[in-house]
């Protein structure tokens, strides 16, 4: 997991998410303009950037509750709406690296290399579009087939673009007792180890859900913006060291 | 497969032992030795009898390994575009032949009983068949 080197502030130089404030605190030199990621964003995150020094004199905690440990984001699933009625066949035929087989299934799968992502393109003219590792790749990745669309000639436009849920991992490098965690936080937790391994959590406030595993990794899913997935990391991993297993 | 004079696919013609029949019947049509509509019967047997050679004459397995460029699939018609492929024939004399190609498209259809899938544009069609791009 490459991105656990990641710079705890990515995200924070992105989203405004108020807990997100002490980042510039530590490690962080002046604003997100190293970050490649953040490089198209509007005048609007220029002046968050300004703003940040300020409040962060106040000791609210780091982005995540451990320094240097922040979930990794493996999949952003994302819908569009691109109001124009498709004829699959016709899309199929024409572009490239495409899929239509209308017994099994009724959409066009498409992928492209870059960013590397799968699209899900129906009749209706709404498209699901996975794959993607980053909001902005998965928005570019959107337009991209938006455009594809467009140029065999139908008037896709690019409307109610969304991000439905992001997925996010993490290794918190230590054994857990799933059985201990699962007993008193029994409202959140089913731990079924004959019927999977993990023990999935289901946290209220966010609404994430979260597959924790022996071994210490932890899945995280069902957030719609990446600051939901810090957020239940950071509360996590309070309860895990809890309930570390000494090996 | 049996009783379906409808069901063999006519790529096959565009093989270079396909164009080679094609040639050779236009030339009797010009000459006047065979009515065209013989011609077309001999064309409806060799798309019968290439197919029928090819799966069950052909023991040969061969692996092709390459970038895939593209691909695409419609109408049970898978359509691959693969970049420096790389064909290892098996079985064929001493040791196993090695042919190489820029670029060569595979088209592969729904064989009548499914069983196994056709391809064309392999092996040294292939290098016929990459000037098309």
């Amino acid at each position: 997991m490459s991105g656990l080197a990641l710079p705890t502030n990515k995200a924070a130089s992105k989203r405004p998410a108020p807990q997100n404030n002490a980042v510039a605190s530590s490690s962080k030199p002046s604003g997100a303009g190293a970050n490649p990621s953040s490089g198209g964003m509007d005048e609007d995150d220029e002046e968050l950037m300004e703003k940040r020094p300020v409040k962060a004199v106040v000791g609210v905690p780091e982005i995540t509750a451990v320094q240097g440990l922040v979930p990794t984001l493996q999949n952003i699933v994302a819908t569009v709406n691109l109001e124009c009625r498709l004829d699959l066949k016709t899309i199929a035929l024409h572009a490239r690296n495409a899929e239509y087989n209308p017994k099994r299934f009724a959409a066009v799968v498409m992928r492209i290399r870059d960013p590397k992502t799968t699209a899900l393109i129906f009749a209706s003219g709404k498209m699901v579009v996975t794959g993607a590792k980053s909001e902005d790749d998965s928005r570019l990745a959107s337009r991209k087939y938006a455009r594809i669309i467009q140029k065999l000639g139908f008037d896709a436009k690019f409307a109610e673009f969304k991000i439905q849920n992001i997925v996010g991992s993490c290794d918190v490098k230590f054994p857990i007792r799933l059985e201990g965690l699962a007993f008193s936080h029994g409202a959140f937790s089913s731990y079924e180890p004959e019927l999977f391994p993990g023990l999935i959590y289901r946290m209220m406030k966010p609404k994430v859900v979260l597959l924790i595993f022996v071994s210490g990794k932890i899945v995280l899913t069902g957030a719609k913006v990446r600051e939901e997935i810090y957020m239940a990391f950071n509360q996590i991993y309070s309860v895990l060291v809890e309930f570390r297993k000494e090996a | 497969m049996a009783g379906q004079n409808q069901s063999y696919y006519e790529f096959y013609r565009g093989s270079s032992i396909g164009t080679a029949l094609t040639d050779s019947l236009d030339e009797l049509i010009t000459q006047g030795d065979i009515p065209p509509q013989l011609a077309m019967r001999v064309l409806q047997q060799f798309d019968k009898s290439l197919t029928d050679a090819l799966q069950k004459g052909v023991k040969t397995k061969t692996n092709v390994k390459g970038h895939l460029s593209t691909y695409r699939l419609c109408d049970d018609v898978w359509t691959f575009v693969v970049k420096n492929p790389n064909f290892k024939m098996e079985g064929m004399g001493a040791g196993s032949e090695m042919i190489t190609a820029p670029k060569i498209k595979i088209v592969a259809c729904k064989s009548g009983d499914a069983a196994a899938d056709t391809k064309k544009g392999g092996g040294k069609a292939a290098a016929a068949a990459q000037n098309d791009y």
